[in-house]
């Protein structure tokens, strides 16, 4: 039989340390960075942010295996908390309340996709200057900046603006190749629309001649549009923006022989080396090309073997916009903003000291006037055969 | 825009098949045991990356379909002894237990596979030109498989004292049952079919197309649309649902936005069902 006082002691014991270990918890978070992820891990879109998520668990592992690192007298290691938001807006607007709220995150990382920014937009706008949003999504591009909007940095120079890859592939297009008839495949989401916002106007601007087809998320076999697309008989096809599409419809196009040129500015080589005897040419934007830059960068050297040894598997080199490389950057970068702010409560302080730095790590990433990141990429131009010509575009 | 056309009719038709061998799925595993199973798609996407996977370490692709057919039909027997046999006739349940199936399978496929499209070697290339029509000779391989199949399993069930089982079974369990037929090993027997069968699909839809872990929610949509524009429970009604559906596809798609391409096949479905509730080829 359980003695009374004792069984009382025991409680009370156990009362008090429910009470008291939950206030000791603060002391030994203020050790804890916590950084939030919100991206699409799985689902049809989760290319973006299934990579992403691997570069900053890379990162975040590596530092704190390091022992962490200072600000001020203070050692701090990170806590990431990645959620997967499946690419569902409503799913991600729950898990960013969740970060915000229940974790306590002041630094969010994500989102890649622009339909989930919009949906998570208005409830991170309500902590403006208490939280610090890295998006890749190119629907940032339109608020980072303005006011109201203090949280927000695009952390990925996708098409849109001036430091955007997009009116750089074009003229690129147009001198390297002298296209004049461009046939734009694109899904019919969010993605697509805002391609069609971005390269319509621009084709318009340059006189070159379009043609916009959309297909249904979803699509596997593009045999139909891609015979009405050849009966047009374009100089280039501009397909789609994923490679999970990217994958049929090169190789439905090239079987048939209806289209042979391809331009692409979010795919990866992939799709084209696969292809590689059916295609005339393929014209692709790569934020680097993994296989030259491996060879001539430490650290990007460096970043592939802890990829592999991390995730044991083999690095993947034909994968889409390997965002996953830019956001192991992102968490160093963050890192040394810290630092530079002395702090790691503030998030208007750290992204004062982010917009005045430029960061050296595999790519040399600095932030504009509005908080866009401004960093190099690489043009591949694969030719029948497998012939690669790459060039390396510094945007100024 | 004749050959347009003429090649869209012939490119769907072969299209619409894939959709078939789903849609024979769905009416075997309804039509006689009266489980739905929402999933069928997800045992698709087993097959298809066992037959990836094997055909990519050498094993030639008509040996990798082999064990990609055991395995989903693996995969399948054991859904059944855990979950579908407790579903029977419960339209809510079979949906709820599908849709944990679909999420447990795409998640295990996104750890082992990663989200990362995969596409294997080319089968057989080139494509067969007739005229201005280009139809890939692998699609062709893939079209004359299915109907064998289709046609095969008809004339196994018209034809053989299983197939007579099976049409008892799904008339009157019990009146079976007391005729001698082993019902719960009749069920197994269906449920290793179509999940078998499932498996099949996605063995060929790997030699056409690329994969990724969400792949089968698109099909098994497209082979519930097939089944019920066939008539559930017709195995031929599947094949020509699914291959109508095809055809609607590929030619709508040439007049009409390619945006809206999953729309046209449901708005003749709507509109055969108006007229005939049960079906092309359903019983009235």
């Amino acid at each position: 039989m359980i003695h009374p006082i004792r069984a009382f002691i025991a409680t009370a014991t156990a009362l008090m340390a429910m009470v008291l270990v939950p206030a000791a918890t603060p002391a030994s978070a203020q050790d804890v960075v916590k950084i939030g992820q919100i991206e699409a891990q799985t689902g049809a879109n989760a290319i973006y942010g299934w990579m992403s998520s691997q570069g900053a668990a890379l990162a975040v592992d590596e530092i704190n295996k390091a022992g962490g690192f200072k600000v001020g007298n203070k050692t701090y290691k990170i806590q990431l908390i990645a959620l997967d938001t499946r690419g569902e807006p409503k799913e991600a607007t729950v898990q960013l309340k969740k970060l915000v709220e229940v974790d306590q995150a002041k630094y969010i990382f994500g989102p890649f996709l622009s339909n989930v920014f919009l949906a998570v937009r208005p409830y991170a706008a309500e902590f403006n200057g208490k939280l610090l949003m890295w998006g890749g999504a190119t629907r940032i591009h339109d608020y980072v900046g303005t006011p109201g909007h203090e949280f927000l940095m695009r952390t990925w120079n996708w098409d849109a603006g001036k430091n955007g890859f997009g009116e750089l592939m074009v003229d690129n297009l147009v001198k390297t190749t002298g296209a004049k008839k461009v046939a734009m495949l694109f899904q019919n989401d969010q993605g697509g629309k805002v391609l069609e916002d971005i390269y319509v106007p621009m084709f318009k601007q340059k006189g070159i001649e379009y043609r916009l087809d959309y297909f249904e998320p979803g699509t596997k076999d593009f045999s139909a549009v891609l015979a009405k697309i050849g009966a047009w008989k374009p100089d280039f096809l501009f397909p789609s923006y994923a490679d999970s599409y990217l994958y049929d419809i090169v190789r439905q196009a090239t079987e048939t022989g209806q289209l042979t040129k391809f331009f692409l500015v979010r795919g990866s080589l992939g799709p084209g080396l696969k292809n590689k005897d059916g295609i005339e040419e393929y014209m692709v934007y790569v934020p680097k090309y993994f296989e030259e830059a491996e060879k001539k960068d430490p650290k990007v050297a460096k970043f592939v073997k802890a990829y592999k040894d991390f995730y044991k598997r083999d690095f993947p080199y034909d994968q889409a916009p390997l965002c996953s490389a830019s956001c192991y950057d992102h968490v160093y970068m963050l890192v040394e903003a810290m630092k530079k702010a002395g702090t790691v409560d503030d998030p208007a302080a750290v992204k004062k000291a982010l917009m005045s730095m430029t960061y050296d790590g595999m790519w040399k990433i600095r932030f504009d006037d509005k908080g866009e990141a401004i960093f190099n990429f690489d043009v591949v131009r694969l030719k029948k055969g497998g012939a690669l010509e790459v060039t390396h575009i510094n945007p100024n | 825009m004749t050959q347009l056309v003429l090649g869209q009719v012939l490119n769907g038709a072969i299209i619409g098949a894939m959709y078939g061998i789903i849609a024979l799925g769905i009416t075997l595993t309804f039509g006689i045991t009266g489980i739905v199973n929402f999933a069928l798609g997800e045992f698709m996407m087993i097959g298809a990356y066992v037959t990836y996977t094997l055909a990519e370490r050498g094993m030639p692709y008509p040996v990798a379909v082999v064990p990609a057919c055991l395995i989903a039909a693996a995969a399948g027997y054991l859904s059944n002894k855990a979950f579908f046999r407790f579903t029977r006739n419960n339209l809510v349940n079979g949906l709820l237990v599908s849709i944990g199936l679909i999420s447990i399978f795409e998640s295990a496929s996104m750890l082992l596979w990663t989200a990362t499209p995969v596409e294997m070697h080319f089968v057989l290339p080139g494509a067969l030109r007739v005229g201005d029509i280009g139809l890939p000779k692998m699609k062709l391989v893939v079209f004359a498989v299915i109907v064998v199949v289709i046609v095969a399993t008809y004339f196994a069930l018209a034809r053989t004292w299983l197939g007579r089982a099976a049409f008892a079974y799904a008339q009157n369990p019990e009146a079976a049952m007391l005729m001698g037929v082993h019902t719960p090993r009749l069920e197994t027997a269906v449920m290793l079919y179509s999940t078998g069968l499932a498996g099949l699909g996605g063995a060929l839809y790997a030699s056409l197309y690329s994969l990724e872990p969400a792949m089968g929610g698109v099909y098994v949509l497209k082979g519930m649309e097939a089944a019920i524009l066939g008539g559930i429970g017709s195995l031929m009604g599947s094949l020509w649902g699914g291959v109508i559906l095809g055809v609607i596809e590929g030619v709508g798609s040439i007049f009409l936005p390619t945006a809206f391409r999953d729309a046209y096949g449901l708005a003749v479905l709507v509109a055969i069902l108006l007229f005939r509730p049960s079906g092309l080829f359903g019983d009235e």
